[in-house]
């Protein structure tokens, strides 16, 4: 039976969660495809290949010096090889940071298409229908793929993660490699020190409604002091040095998860989102109604937040 | 420096999405303005060509409307650009715009790097860039942070990753680099620069022009607008009564304060 591939990712030997999200993704669609789920681990050694082999029956093994760090030239070389002797219809990439570099690549690579940063997956009447966000998630739309063999890259945090069952075969497979255009040098903390908001019970966080760095400083700064709390942003607020890097929350910053997340002139992008969907009590302040924050709050102003914050002030 | 920047012009995010019959959004009620990752890729190519000489073409697929967003990026000291006007590109999927791209950039000829933003606001898809790369032979990078050069062909990236991580790598040009926000801070276009941009060349290019034959890969079927089942509890009421009511909320129903 042809396959439905997941490609693991994993980085200092830890396999990361996306990869066990998509393990759930396979076993999910792929009989409604007539495709068997299965997984590639491309590593210097089996050790990872043996852990996904909890998740998901089938795991093909690629251990080779070219991927035991990850680089576009080498995932795509090795996808390709899996694809080309193993039988395999359909490839699932995480959307994260190492996926989106090679997975448009990999597609290209097997002649195939792609859609990207999708966050649902059905098989209808046996073909495959994927849901994803446009517009910073005020709409959806629904996209299929007119190629034999397909690509799709899910959004992280989409699915629930795998759960471990019965541990299934590792088989070994061969590649040969070619160039690899990309030397990678090392991997470094950019927000090294500074602040841990990890640990706050209560966040205020700004958003690109804040409007400046002195508007941010007189409004977030002192609701957060006087909740008790620590003050955060997303990321225009860090790419605009309104605040410090080690206060930035989301999928390139920091996963929070405090009992009052309060989002202040925060859109609500599946960026940030990702980082503090597990808070307790989500409160957002945002003047655009369809702003998708409102779609994971717990409560919602819509207005002004200059004129909803010294209100919330005035009633500590 | 020959820098090419593929620049698209997309929605403001903050506009009312009107949708007319499942597959299109009612353009009367939006705003167009340049792709935010873009103006980083603009002003990323502009340092470059400060520090090293040479030019900076801008490259979009488009409606006529997106003329008015090319000319932006040569306010903000862009030379040059070719403008794809063809809809049986733009309205295509990724693939297909990629390949007219990697045309135009052929065509241009003799280019040392080229750059993209991250991903578009609209769509978010992230593929169009690597596709370029790909069908240029050329190695790419994306969620690039931070560019070094001393001579705009070997070059040492700091790429993102999770949580604050960077990975540096190096790589030769000519070379295709995804750029991220917060790179560095996009200059706002001067009054010369905009008197300027109105005399700069743009170039209009059809499919046939370019001779692009590829065809779409993946098919649209819908939209539609999301139903969330956790919708957030909206509080009614002018700010003031609104944000008391919340922090009576938050005290004694919420308990979290």
């Amino acid at each position: 039976m042809a396959k439905l591939l997941v490609v693991a990712e994993h980085r200092d030997g830890k396999l990361s969660v996306a990869t066990l999200e998509l393990c759930r993704v396979a076993k999910e669609i792929a009989p409604a495809l007539g495709l068997e789920p299965a997984a590639a681990v491309f590593a210097k050694d089996d050790a990872i290949a043996k852990e996904v082999a909890n998740y998901i029956p089938t795991v093909l093994s690629v251990t080779d010096a070219a991927v035991a760090a990850y680089t576009a030239d080498g995932y795509t070389q090795a996808v390709k090889a899996v694809v080309e002797s193993q039988d395999v219809k359909g490839v699932l990439v995480p959307h994260t940071y190492d996926g989106v570099d090679y997975a448009a690549k990999a597609a290209m690579a097997i002649g195939a298409g792609i859609v990207s940063n999708v966050n649902k997956v059905v098989a209808e009447g046996g073909k495959l229908v994927c849901t994803r966000n446009i517009y910073n998630g005020k709409l959806q739309e629904t996209k299929s793929v007119t190629t034999d063999k397909f690509v799709i890259s899910v959004e992280k945090g989409a699915y629930d993660p795998a759960e471990a069952g019965a541990a299934g075969s590792v088989t070994a497979v061969s590649a040969s490699f070619g160039e690899i255009r990309t030397k990678v040098k090392e991997v470094i903390a950019t927000s090294a020190g500074g602040v841990d908001i990890s640990q706050a019970k209560v966040i205020v966080s700004g958003g690109r409604g804040l409007k400046d760095a002195d508007k941010y400083k007189d409004i977030v700064i002192p609701l957060a002091q006087k909740l008790g709390g620590e003050y955060a942003g997303s990321r225009p607020v860090i790419d605009s040095g309104w605040t410090e890097a080690s206060r930035q929350v989301g999928q390139s910053g920091k996963t929070v998860t405090p009992d009052l997340y309060l989002a202040l002139g925060i859109s609500g992008a599946v960026q940030h989102v990702a980082g503090m969907k597990g808070s307790k009590c989500i409160v957002a302040v945002n003047k655009d109604p369809e702003a998708p924050i409102f779609n994971i709050a717990t409560y919602g102003i819509v207005a002004d937040l200059f004129e909803v914050v010294p209100g919330i002030m005035a009633n500590l | 420096m020959k820098i090419v920047v593929c620049l698209k012009q997309v929605p403001d995010m903050e506009s009312k999405f009107k949708i007319v019959d499942d597959k299109k959004v009612d353009e009367s009620q939006i705003a167009f303005k340049i792709n935010d990752f873009d103006n980083y890729a603009v002003e990323a190519a502009l340092q470059l060509k400060e520090k090293l000489g040479g030019e900076v073409v801008i490259v979009s697929a488009g409606p006529d409307r997106a003329a008015k967003d090319i000319r932006q990026a040569y306010a903000m000291g862009a030379d040059w650009g070719i403008h794809i006007t063809d809809a049986s590109v733009y309205d295509a999927d990724g693939f297909v715009i990629a390949n007219a791209l990697a045309k135009a950039i052929e065509q241009i000829g003799g280019v040392d790097l080229v750059l993209t933003g991250v991903q578009s606001e609209d769509l978010q898809a992230a593929v169009t860039g690597v596709m370029v790369a790909d069908l240029l032979g050329i190695p790419h990078c994306t969620n690039v942070v931070k560019i070094d050069t001393a001579d705009g062909k070997a070059f040492t990236l700091n790429r993102e990753l999770e949580g604050g991580l960077n990975e540096v790598l190096e790589l030769a040009g000519p070379a295709m680099l995804s750029i991220q926000s917060g790179i560095n801070e996009p200059r706002y276009p001067t009054l010369p620069g905009i008197m300027k941009a109105k005399k700069k060349q743009l170039d209009t290019k059809s499919a046939a022009d370019l001779g692009v034959s590829a065809s779409a890969r993946t098919a649209f079927i819908k939209m539609f607008v999301p139903v969330s089942d956790s919708m957030a509890e909206i509080i009614q009421g002018a700010p003031a009564e609104a944000a008391a009511k919340l922090v009576d909320k938050l005290k004694n129903e919420a308990k979290v304060i």
